[in-house]
């Protein structure tokens, strides 16, 4: 059956293969392919923060009222990876590899550890307390991060 | 969840970061006893010095920074909170290193009360710690089989500190008991029930996540640490009634899982997807290597006990797997902990107006690599000093005292630039 928690940590794992792609072609002085999967990987990190921001967040603290709890602080979170993003984004563009590497590597930890939190805490959170809406609110995660 | 409310419940940089810098230190005393001592050491796991020496790095290095990345990460893996982080970094850093030290000049200077000292010490810290993670711990549910390892884990730790102080009186005071099966038990719970399970509750979460490999097989995962503290209550009941073969069973079994576990994290290490082998990646092939070569050596002895009565074979064991194993992994780990750390404090240090440097600005893979070799040599040349002692045992210990020295600066270093880059920070934030 799917659940919030494997549908999400799904998610998590296409994102670190667009992060492998744009560091393996790095590794292999290909930069123009380093930029396309970079620029895959922000896009979709950017709609997963986004789909959890607007629909999965909302829906758990309108259901457990619990609003400035973990989801306040995983969206601090990813104020801090957006920032790593733009950063390493701009690296990549300016091809300086050394700092994109740096960033890189900083923000590959950042997300681990922030997906950690959610895969073992917060999603079966959502599980536990969304099981009646189960079906809507994954229909509608689905939809949004098929919009990207 | 606690943990999870904010930011401001996660420790503070001081909880770890004391554990990390005095852990090598020990690991740079074990190395200048043994370059004092010499060759004696190296005669039998009996020596004072080889008793000592031992603690200085088990105790010394190894738990130290098991238990400040403990304190660490609980919230992170667990969303387990400790309550007053700090407080618990002081007093078990306090703790653990007054015990390590007490015990290892208790062996060496054979003072009984120095040596019961030192036991009631690291039993009262470890208590103390142990007590503060299971209140952590209570309440939550093992969710994954890394929560269930670190569970189980803790039993080890109990487990181990429960024998190793026995042990300890039962030298100063001279007690009857069977010395030499209790102290394999000893070393099977500190490695196996302690150390081992705990590594691999990390493995778990650092291997697929930060090497980008496939998952380690769900199934196998949750029961391995399972089957590793039944096999070694299995030991414990072999030994407690005297049954010989049980004993060599629940040992040959737990070696034959402890090797499946190794060769199963090196296939998986074959299919990361990261371009760059660094220097953590670098550590772990080798701890991997040495503890499969220590896990044979124990399966042999257990299919044929007159092998660990050879010169030098328990010796050559310990060092594979203490030096060759736990100590790459711990060493490889520490790393990068200790830099995403530094990055994480300054970025927070920041308030998201000032960026913090990148990670390798801080401790860069160079410096960590090349630490790395003088690691791999110190290793080799105590494995090579089993075998011709008289010549080697004194520059080995030098080798592996310099290693660990390096560690240290490299450490150190990292720290320093931590503070510069801080300062460089609050002014450019007054300035805003």
């Amino acid at each position: 059956m799917t659940t919030i928690r494997s549908f999400m940590t799904d998610d998590h794992r296409r994102c670190d293969d667009f992060f492998a792609e744009a560091e393996q072609a790095i590794g292999k002085n290909n930069i123009a392919v380093a930029r396309a999967a970079f620029g895959h990987f922000q896009s979709s990190v950017l709609a997963h923060f986004e789909c959890e921001e607007k629909t999965l967040f909302p829906t758990f603290e309108a259901k457990t009222g619990m609003s400035m709890g973990p989801t306040q602080v995983m969206r601090m979170e990813h104020q801090q990876m957006r920032a790593l993003l733009d950063d390493a984004r701009s690296a990549i563009e300016s091809g300086d590899i050394d700092d994109y590497l740096g960033l890189a590597e900083t923000l590959l930890i950042m997300m681990q550890q922030h997906n950690m939190k959610e895969e073992n805490i917060l999603y079966p959170m959502c599980d536990q307390h969304l099981s009646a809406e189960l079906p809507a609110v994954l229909e509608r995660l689905e939809m949004e991060l098929c919009d990207e | 969840m606690q943990a999870l409310l904010s930011f401001e419940n996660a420790p503070p940089f001081a909880a770890p970061l004391r554990f990390f810098l005095t852990a090598p230190l020990f690991a740079v005393l074990a190395g200048l006893l043994l370059a004092w001592n010499g060759p004696q050491l190296m005669a039998s796991r009996w020596m004072p010095g080889a008793l000592a020496a031992t603690h200085l790095v088990t105790v010394g290095f190894m738990l130290q920074v098991m238990l400040g990345a403990l304190i660490q990460i609980l919230p992170v893996v667990a969303g387990a909170n400790l309550r007053h982080p700090l407080r618990v970094a002081r007093i078990v850093h306090i703790g653990l290193s007054g015990g390590g030290g007490l015990l290892a000049a208790g062996f060496l200077a054979a003072i009984p009360w120095l040596l019961s000292t030192a036991a009631l010490l690291l039993g009262i810290t470890l208590l103390y710690f142990l007590v503060v993670c299971v209140q952590a711990l209570a309440s939550v549910p093992s969710t994954s089989p890394t929560i269930r390892g670190l569970k189980l884990a803790l039993v080890g730790l109990a487990a181990v500190v429960g024998l190793g102080m026995l042990l300890a009186f039962e030298l100063a005071y001279g007690w009857s008991l069977p010395l030499a099966a209790l102290v394999d038990l000893h070393a099977g719970w500190g490695l196996g029930g302690w150390a081992g399970i705990l590594l691999v509750a990390m493995a778990y979460v650092v291997v697929p996540m930060f090497q980008l490999t496939p998952g380690y097989p769900a199934r196998p995962s949750w029961w391995f640490p399972v089957a590793m503290l039944l096999l070694l209550l299995l030991w414990s009941g072999g030994v407690l009634g005297s049954v010989e073969w049980l004993v060599q069973l629940s040992q040959g079994l737990a070696a034959l899982a402890g090797i499946a576990f190794c060769v199963l994290t090196l296939r998986l290490q074959g299919k990361r997807r990261r371009a760059r082998a660094d220097a953590t990646y670098r550590y772990w092939q080798l701890g991997l290597t040495a503890s499969v070569a220590a896990l044979l050596m124990l399966l042999v002895s257990v299919l044929w006990p007159a092998a660990s009565e050879l010169d030098g074979w328990t010796i050559g064991f310990g060092i594979l797997i203490i030096v060759g194993g736990f100590l790459s992994f711990i060493t490889g780990m520490l790393y990068k902990i200790s830099a995403f750390l530094t990055w994480l404090h300054l970025q927070n240090f920041g308030q998201a107006k000032i960026p913090a440097p990148a990670m390798n600005k801080i401790l860069s893979d160079t410096d960590c690599q090349r630490q790395m070799v003088a690691h791999a040599v110190a290793l080799a040349l105590l494995l090579a000093a089993v075998i011709v002692p008289d010549w080697l045992a004194r520059p080995a210990g030098l080798a592996f005292a310099l290693a660990n020295g390096w560690l240290f600066w490299n450490l150190a270093c990292a720290v320093r630039r931590y503070r510069r880059a801080q300062a460089d920070m609050a002014e450019k934030l007054a300035a805003l």
